[in-house]
């Protein structure tokens, strides 16, 4: 294999892992705090797609300025998921015994919901926005770097940093950190642990609602375009650790790489075999993560 | 003993097998005959994946992949070699089985969400491959286009049949079996430890019980029963493909109607199977190809109020209702109110 090209796969799969990290944020957060695993995840990222695909479409914002709508517009959609779907079911299981995969059917309920009804308003088509701005390559060092997802990229480090600190110093983020840790005794302190989690959910959907927006420049449409990043959501928490803000980051960038370079060697459908298998592999071997667990 | 004669599974299985046995003589239409077929295959594909998860309590959402295999064989069986249907459906089936083992053994230590994500990532792994794949080792796959199995000499020999009455009746049959399975392992020793694993996994491996074993045991089961019914609806479309038989939409469809009739109960799979696949043949009837997702909403939004106001399914409001009418003994209260003893 030429060093060169092997170079530039190693990029870019450093660029993609670093979006799917910032993607996978949001299901780590959430899992982190309120021990949901958000099998909607993939398709909220998908609404805010078609969301910042319509501003280009009827008023021809570019998406990176419809980001202005669709972080508080999926920002609403996570606080309601959880505030209406989700807390009856966290109500009843504090009471009673607990049923964790209630909220896995009851997301998986909400994915199939959503899923569809965007195919029955979109149809099946594959949709794109074309910009002129921002879009293109840079050379760097002789290697080609396309400028959307090197934004993406650092949107995710960025993210995740923001995301970090916020967690350590501000009075909500350490409200968040006390009910991930111990959900009564954070209630004993005068934590609102119903708002705690609605905000919870919020942020994790909002940091969706941002990459909707990033990702529109450069990848097509279609109502199942969520289902592969949600996916590979669940697999860069379980390299990362589920529940830790850098590990996201890590797995994010791990699963690009490998991704990238398989993809070299074998066909781009082998290689999405070997992620599964990776998949596997981590959680039959190293379930709790390659960082651990840690908010 | 007169438990049995009224248990829900009597005052409502009876009528309902009576009336499935008569329907065909009323109806003729052979659309409707393919639909209620349908019906009575998903209730069969739902009481398998019940038999291990609806008993053991983890969501398995890639049985697909033993539906999927098992039918694979079946036709390559018969188009290969000139195994006959019937045989090649129990080779699948016992294919399936080996599988669930070999897959299952180290699954089974993974509880709750990473049960079923592992789950989904084998069925998709094979369903991939499959996909992409044309030859193997000199078997015709066929990737994403499928297999057709060639029209021959109708017969019980081959598995087809002149109109849809003889595959409504074998459905039926193999459903009643399943129930019958579904019945034996209620009152079995297997059953009654893979309640205890359920209710609280340690406390049983403490009484001794091997919890793996017995989940695998059941897996095994349902793994051969749910490659019989993949099998079937080979024969029954005479096409299988990756996609169809394969997906996760099979997958979600099976388990979404077991869990919302009533998970862990002899009936609640096929009274599951009875309130959704209607919904999914009558929004196609209706509507046509003008909303192709329109009843997987319709099962979404279902399926999160079953979660939420149904967590044991609709049988159990049926269950307080034909108590209250008095068709049914109450059930016999627990030893120990398990409320109180919790902390």
């Amino acid at each position: 294999m030429d060093p060169l090209i092997l170079l530039y796969a190693v990029v870019n799969g450093l660029l993609l892992g670093g979006i799917y990290g910032g993607i996978a944020l949001g299901l780590s957060l959430i899992f982190g705090v309120l021990r949901v695993i958000n099998f909607a995840h993939g398709s909220f990222l998908m609404v805010a797609m078609y969301a910042s695909w319509g501003l280009w479409a009827a008023f021809g914002w570019h998406p990176y300025a419809s980001v202005v709508v669709t972080v508080p517009f999926l920002y609403l959609l996570g606080y309601f998921t959880q505030s209406v779907v989700i807390a009856p079911l966290i109500r009843r299981e504090s009471t009673l015994v607990v049923e964790p995969l209630g909220a896995l059917l009851l997301t998986t309920g909400l994915y199939l919901v959503l899923d569809n009804l965007v195919l029955m308003g979109f149809g099946p088509d594959v949709r794109s926005a074309n910009v002129e701005f921002a879009s293109g390559s840079l050379l760097v060092a002789g290697l080609p770097v396309n400028i959307p997802r090197l934004i993406g990229c650092a949107a995710g480090v960025l993210v995740a940093a923001a995301l970090w600190w916020a967690l350590r110093h501000t009075d909500s983020g350490r409200a968040i950190r006390a009910t991930a840790q111990n959900r009564e005794a954070a209630a004993l302190s005068g934590v609102d642990i119903q708002r705690v989690y609605n905000h919870t959910f919020g942020i994790g959907a909002a940091i969706l609602g941002l990459f909707g927006a990033l990702l529109t420049p450069f990848l097509s449409l279609t109502p199942t375009v969520g289902q592969m990043f949600g996916v590979k959501s669940f697999l860069v928490v379980v390299l990362g650790g589920i529940g830790s803000i850098p590990g996201s980051i890590l797995g994010g960038l791990l699963l690009g790489v490998f991704e990238s370079v398989a993809s070299q060697y074998v066909t781009a459908t082998s290689a999405a075999i070997f992620s599964f298998g990776l998949f596997i592999a981590v959680l039959l071997f190293r379930p709790n993560g390659l960082l651990g667990r840690k908010i | 003993m007169s438990t049995s004669r009224r248990s829900i599974t009597a005052v409502l299985g009876l009528p309902l097998l009576a009336i499935a046995l008569v329907l065909p003589f009323f109806v003729q239409e052979a659309y409707l005959l393919h639909s209620l077929t349908m019906i009575l295959y998903f209730a069969y594909m739902a009481s398998a994946w019940n038999f291990v998860c609806g008993y053991v309590g983890q969501l398995s959402l890639g049985h697909a992949v033993f539906a999927g295999l098992a039918g694979y064989a079946t036709v390559l069986l018969y188009t290969q070699l000139g195994w006959s249907p019937w045989f090649g459906m129990l080779a699948g089936g016992l294919l399936a089985a080996i599988l669930a083992v070999i897959l299952g053994y180290p699954n089974f230590k993974l509880r709750g969400p990473y049960f079923t994500l592992t789950t989904i990532a084998f069925a998709e792994i094979v369903r991939i491959w499959l996909e992409n794949t044309d030859e193997f080792m000199g078997i015709p796959l066929k990737g994403a286009q499928g297999l057709v199995v060639p029209p021959s000499d109708l017969g019980w020999q081959v598995f087809q049949f002149e109109g849809k009455v003889p595959y409504y009746y074998i459905a039926l049959a193999m459903l009643v079996i399943m129930l019958l399975a579904t019945v034996v392992l209620e009152r079995s020793r297997l059953g009654y430890y893979l309640k205890a694993v359920r209710g609280d996994p340690n406390g049983a491996a403490a009484l001794g019980v091997n919890g793996t074993r017995c989940s695998l045991t059941a897996l095994a089961i349902s793994a051969f029963m749910t490659g019989l019914g993949g099998a079937f609806y080979a024969q029954f479309f005479r096409y299988i493909n990756p996609e169809r038989n394969l997906g996760m939409e099979f997958s979600i469809d099976t388990a979404l109607m077991a869990i919302v009739g009533g998970q862990g109960t002899v009936l609640g799979p096929v009274l599951g199977a009875l309130l959704l696949h209607p919904i999914a043949e009558i929004t196609r009837a209706w509507f046509g190809g003008r909303f192709p997702g329109l009843h997987l909403v319709i099962y979404g939004a279902i399926l999160m109020v079953a979660v939420l106001y149904f967590p044991k399914g609709v049988i159990a409001p049926l269950q307080q209702w034909l108590t209250r009418r008095g068709l049914r003994k109450p059930d016999p209260a627990p030893a120990i109110d398990v409320q109180e003893v919790r902390p």
